[in-house]
This record gives C-alpha cells, structure tokens and sequence, in this order.
C-alpha cells in the first residue's frame, strides 16, 4: 500500500448558487484520501456534505478550489476526459432503480456499454459478468421486462449498469436505504465480494453504522462540509470523547458494550463486529456460574 | 360538464401538469433537432398524455395549466399574449383524447401513436393561426414553420409519447433484448 | 460552473418577494381578478395612447410594490433581442395587411405605413406592459393564495356544476410537485451520465435518434410523476377523500372596503382601455 492514492482530494470547497442570494457554502475544505482496492465508508449527517462530495469524483462537479486527483488525473484542469472519468468512476446514486428506462433488462444494462462503442459480443460478455456478480441469472433474467421487477431486483439491475462499464473505482450513495432486512443484506455481500474479489476501490455514503463496521477499511466522518475524522472502524467507534462531540452514531454492538463499560463491567469496546461484541459478553457470564445457560437459552 | 372528477383525474392532471410546468422552465423541453427553432418542444406532451390517460377534461386542464405556465414565463413578445399562449394551448388533450378513443378499438399502439401525432399537430396548428391572427407572423411566414417545426416536432412527440405511454400501460411487443442477438 | 446539471436551484415558481406593500396585503382574489380584466384589456388595447396608459399603469403598479426594479428588468432585457426581431419583420412583412393610414415607403413588397408602424410600437409596448403587470402579480402573491384565490373566484360556478374545488386542488398538487420533480430530474441527469450518457450527441439530422437519447431522462422523469400519482391517490383515497364534497378551507379572505374601491378602479381602467375611442 505504498502506491500513490487513486484518489486525492486536497482542500475541496464548492458553494451552490455562487453570487446569489440563494448562495450555500456545501464544501468549505475536505480532503479524501483513497488507495486503490480499499473500501471507504464516508459517514455524516444531512448536509454535511457527503453527496457533493461523492459527485467530484466523476467530475460530475468540478472542482472550485482545491484539489481533486482521480488515478493521476488532476480534475482542475480546463479540458478533461470527462467519458473516460465516468467510465473509471463508477457513481451509483440514491434508489438508482429510478433510472431504469429500457423495457428488457438485458437492454439497461447494456445502455453503458452500448454508449461506450464497444462490439456487440464484448458488451454481451460485460452485460454476462456484471449481472453474475450482483446475482442475476443471465440466461434467465436477460429477455425479461423491468417494471416486473421487485425493489431488490431492480436495484441489482441498476447496480449491473453501473458495474457493466467496468469501473475501477465504485461509489455508492446509500445503497441499501429502502431496501428489505434480505434483499440488504444480499447487496452488501455483493459490494463485498466486488472490493475483495474484483479489486475494485468502493467508496460509499451510509447512515448505518452496523454496514460501515461492517464493510469499511477506513471511515471518513464529514460535518458541516469538512472531514472532521478519519481512521479504521475500530479507531473511530472507540473514540467516546469523538462520537459524542460530532454526534456520530455507533452500531448497536458497540453501543451495548459502553453501557456495559458504564455499568462496570469490564469489556473490549472495539469489539463491535456482532461476533466479537457476542463474545465479549459471552465473558462476562462465564465470570458466573449458569450464565452461560442463560445466553444459549436467548 | 356533467360527470364529476375522480380522485384519479384530480391527481394525474396535477402532476401531469406539474411536468409541464417542468418542462416549460428548463432546457429539459426542448429536443436540439432540425427544425427553425433549433429544436422541437415536448412540453405539450403531459397534455397529450392527461387526454389519453383520463380523457378530454383532463387533458384540457392540463393544457391550460401547461398554457398559463408558458404565459406567465414567456420572454418572447409572442408567448406573451395570452391569446397565443394559454388559449391554443386547451385543446391539445381534447384532440389527443378524440383521436385515441376513436381508434383504440382497432389497436392501443396507433391510437396512441396517431393522438400523439394530431395532438402535436394541434398545438402548432393553433398556436401559428393565433400568432397570425394577432400578427406576430405572416401567413407565409406561419406556413413556413408550422411545416419546418411542426412536422419534426410531430413526429418527436409520437415517438416520447409512444415510448412513455406504453412504458406506463406495460405494453408492447416482448421482443428480446438487444444482446441476444446472434453475433 | 457546475451549471451542466443546474436544474433544481435555478428554477423560479412563484417567487414571492415580501416587501408589506399596499399591493401585496391586497386581497389575493382581487388582485387576481384586476391581473386578468387588465391583461385582457391591454391584450386587446391598439391605440397609442390606451398602452401608454396601460404602461404608466404597469410600472406604477410595480414601483407600488416596492419590488426592485432588477425583478423586472430581468424579464425584459433577455426578450429585447426578440422584439426588435419582431419589429424589422412586422415592419417589413405586415405592411401589405395594414396599409391603412399614410404610406411612408412603398418599394417592392415592403409597405410602410403609419399603420404598420403602430402595430410595431404597439406589440413591443404591449410586451413590456404584460412583463411588469405580471412580474406584480407572481412577485407579491404567493402560490397559496393564487391557488385559494382560483378557487374562491371560481366558486359560483359550482352551481353551474363546474369542479372548483378540484381544479384548485389540481393547481396546488402541480405546484406542490414542481420542485420536487426538478431535483429528481437533476439527479436523474446526474446518474445517466454516469453511467455514460451524453445528451445532444448523435447527428443532428437524426431525428429518431436525436430523440431517443432524451430517453433516459423522459422517461423515468414521467415514470417518477405517474408513480408519485398512485401514491398520492392511494393516500387521498385512504383517507376517504371524495371529490365535489363541501369543504371549508383554512384561510378565509375578507375583501374590506378598501379592497373593493381597488377593484372599482381597475375595473374603470378596465373598461377604459377596452371601449374608451382613444383618438390617436
């Protein structure tokens, strides 16, 4: 991990509506630092920030000051390959069912890359492998139509036209809200299995903190268009004196384990993964005698 | 106006209208094709679309909501008069309607098609007398555009049309995707 | 700078500037109504002097509604290209239908004439008068009370079985769902060119395709208000909501004295500038 970062943002500032009486500050110097195959959880209230942020990366935005780099490319400049970036930078955005516009699911995904100019067999291949890896049966799903499609469903669709382009980088804004406990699950495998397996950087938005300890290397914490924090999971959720100052949630595990600590019992609060949260506590009733029972019993 | 309007009426032609409105004030109404203007409108085609969905009054209250709105944002003199702007504007839905109850028993998809196509006809059509009538054109002038925008901006209306009301309805041929086909 | 996909935030709907001017703590309905008889009226007004009446009109009613000035220049200046374009054509062009009055030039087929040259001014002024007249009305009036003033103005037609209330109601949700759809529609563009859209690529002659590339945006913005509309109908209806039943609403308007002796005068304006024989 000693390469450059494949993303590097330096003292990002935006506002909205600059020179109006509208005018909104959304960015006022944030800095990102990403290496290529890690996976980013960048957390933060509404408004922080995160959203604008996230939309640089593409050059869906450019940048107003500051410095925004995407694999060596410096997104200042004047003239930049903005169909290569897209390319690169793969952006899934809020309930990207939404944009689904073709009627056969076969034919959104390959909207990507059909644009792109790519051969027909080339885009089949793609088209192949992006809905093998969400978890779309080729051979069955190609020829169906989309409006039959369930929530879940059409999400993994929108997420195969995204993956369809091949992207290094993923980024993803809330990709589970509104989604089923199942269907939830079954994607953040997916999002997985693509930073573990496929090597793809991911970098996504969450307000749930049990997805970010669960899937983040690293945590950015954004407030009021800054990064406030930044740091593993286990460094972030320790930090008491942190959370409560920029009022970041916790997952639940960890939250059980500081009341616990409140309490006086003595536990590891970095031990938030469900697991090792579990047998924390599992330790403290070994201390007793049928506590352990009592456990299994639950 | 004897039968009354239901929940759904309401409600389709309120946000039918509000895409209108939409459409009216963004770049998102125009489509850059060849025509005098530059490019051919769709911001008649809520319009369109209220007449086919829920019949004549609501595609004439979309009509005028669409009407009013290019009324009220028009920075060209000519949309600046409300006989030009909200009046032509009315009977867009009612033709679509006319046409689509009349053909839909012999197939959904050229009614669609054909309401779609008379009902862009009529906005251009009625819109061009006005403007002549109030003289903000010649008759020459008029014929001039209705045939160089009014028939690329037909045929652009049918095919949006076309594409959003059978995307809604969920009809259509059950054709295969693109990519299974032999290489 | 980011303008590309600059939707949501540059809309304008109803954009109420509060400044507690006489005008806007006028009785909506009746600033409504006075809106329409004189739109009408000026629509309808050829005479020099009727529009000149009809402008000092307009801007005094905007300067009374101590609105700055930049809210209605900003209407006008974009459309001066336009109606100096209409003024040459008109000039040139319309002179064969109004060839009343003294002829100034006759050369081919252009036709001067004082006629002509009135119709000129006249289209142009009229422009500017509509711009401010309306600029008064959206600028001091905010879209609740235009939508309660429909449906108040409109209400005697119920007798006639007209559906005021429902048209009001259509007015609000239309309104209601403007802004929301343009954020949808940002995000919308935002997403598909992501995925590699571009808009306006393509040969341009190329209608069907031309066409076709708006697709990914017209299509799911019209899926996203047919889709909002069955959540909206399956929620009114849940709640037992029936068209054309009787109903109070929140706000009541009382139209005072003053109110009336307002709308007294704009109906006098009104009629002057439809009927009175203005000489020149």
């Amino acid at each position: 991990m000693t390469v450059k970062p494949i993303i590097e943002i330096e003292n990002l500032t935006h506002t909205y509506m600059k020179g109006t009486p509208m005018e909104h500050v959304a960015l006022k110097g944030t800095n990102l630092y990403v290496e290529a195959g890690e996976c980013i959880a960048i957390i933060g209230h509404t408004g922080s920030g995160k959203s604008t942020l996230i939309q640089h990366l593409n050059g869906l935005i450019r940048p107003e000051s500051g410095r925004v780099v995407i694999d060596g490319e410096d997104l200042a400049k004047k003239k930049i390959d903005l169909k290569t970036l897209r390319r690169k930078v793969g952006i899934v955005f809020q309930n990207p069912e939404d944009q689904i516009f073709e009627k056969i699911i076969g034919d959104d995904i390959a909207y990507g890359p059909f644009k792109m100019g790519l051969p027909l067999k080339e885009v089949r291949e793609r088209v192949k492998w992006a809905m093998s890896v969400v978890g779309l049966d080729f051979e069955e799903m190609k020829d169906r139509q989309t409006f039959a499609l369930s929530g879940g469903q059409k999400r993994k669709v929108a997420l195969a036209g995204i993956l369809a382009l091949k992207p290094k980088i993923l980024v993803l804004d809330e990709p589970t809200a509104g989604l089923d406990p199942r269907s939830r699950n079954e994607l953040l495998d997916k999002i997985k299995r693509l930073n573990k397996e496929e090597k793809l950087t991911v970098i996504f938005v969450s307000h749930n903190m049990e997805e970010v300890a669960m899937l983040a290397d690293r945590v950015y914490v954004m407030a009021d268009g800054k990064d406030v924090l930044s740091g593993t999971p286990k460094e972030i959720f320790t930090d008491k004196e942190k959370l409560v100052r920029h009022q970041i949630g916790t997952p639940e595990t960890v939250q059980v384990l500081y009341r616990l600590t409140d309490l006086g019992y003595q536990v590891r609060t970095d031990a938030f993964s469900i697991t090792e949260a579990a047998d924390e506590i599992m330790k403290l009733f070994a201390g007793r005698k049928e506590g352990t029972e009592h456990v299994q019993r639950i | 106006m004897k039968k009354s309007l239901t929940v759904r009426d309401i409600v389709i032609a309120g946000v039918l209208g509000a895409v209108a409105i939409l459409l009216g004030v963004t770049r998102l109404g125009y489509i850059p094709v060849p025509t005098a203007a530059g490019n051919a409108t769709i911001m008649h085609i809520p319009a369109i679309i209220g007449g086919i969905m829920q019949g004549p009054v609501v595609g004439l209250i979309v009509g005028a909501i669409f009407g009013i709105s290019s009324f009220l944002n028009a920075t060209v003199p000519l949309f600046k008069d409300p006989m030009v702007a909200i009046l032509p504007r009315l009977f867009i839905g009612v033709v679509a309607w006319l046409v689509y109850a009349g053909i839909r028993r012999k197939s959904e998809y050229l009614a669609v098609a054909v309401a779609a196509f008379l009902g862009t006809l009529t906005n251009t059509v009625l819109v061009l007398t006005m403007a002549v009538i109030r003289h903000y054109m010649t008759p020459g002038v008029a014929w001039t555009v209705g045939v160089t925008n009014g028939i690329p901006e037909a045929i652009v209306g049918t095919i949006v049309t076309l594409a959003v009301v059978l995307a809604w309805k969920q009809i259509g041929k059950n054709k295969k995707s693109k990519i299974s086909q032999d290489l | 700078m980011s303008s590309e996909f600059d939707i949501s935030r540059n809309i304008t709907i109803g954009q109420y500037v509060p400044t507690g001017s006489f005008i806007h703590r006028l009785d909506p309905r009746i600033k409504l109504l006075i809106f329409v008889f004189l739109v009408v009226a000026i629509a309808l007004n050829t005479s020099y002097i009727g529009n000149a009446v009809g402008l000092i009109l307009s801007l005094y009613l905007f300067w009374a509604s101590k609105i700055p000035i930049s809210y209605g220049l900003s209407g006008v200046k974009p459309a001066i290209p336009f109606i100096i374009i209409l003024a040459v054509l008109q000039l040139l062009f319309q002179g064969q239908l109004f060839s009343g009055g003294k002829v100034f030039v006759d050369y081919g087929f252009i036709l001067i004439t004082s006629e002509s040259i009135r119709l000129v001014i006249v289209s142009a002024v009229r422009f500017i008068e509509i711009i401010f007249l309306s600029s008064v009305l959206t600028l001091s009036t905010s879209t609740t009370e235009l939508t309660h003033s429909i449906q108040s103005l409109l209400s005697p037609l119920k007798k006639m079985n007209f559906p005021v209330h429902e048209i009001s109601l259509i007015t609000t949700i239309s309104i209601r769902f403007v802004p929301t759809f343009a954020i949808e529609m940002e995000k919308m563009m935002k997403a598909q060119a992501s995925r590699g859209a571009d808009f306006g690529s393509g040969s341009w002659w190329r209608i069907i395709q031309r066409t076709k590339e708006m697709f990914p945006i017209i299509i799911p913005l019209f899926n996203i208000a047919l889709a909002r509309a069955e959540d909206l109908i399956l929620a009114m209806e849940a709640r037992c909501y029936t068209p054309g039943g009787e109903r109070s609403t929140y706000s009541v308007y009382k139209a005072v004295t003053k109110d009336y002796l307002i709308l007294l005068v704009g109906l006098l304006l009104t009629l002057l500038l439809l009927f009175y024989p203005f000489p020149i």
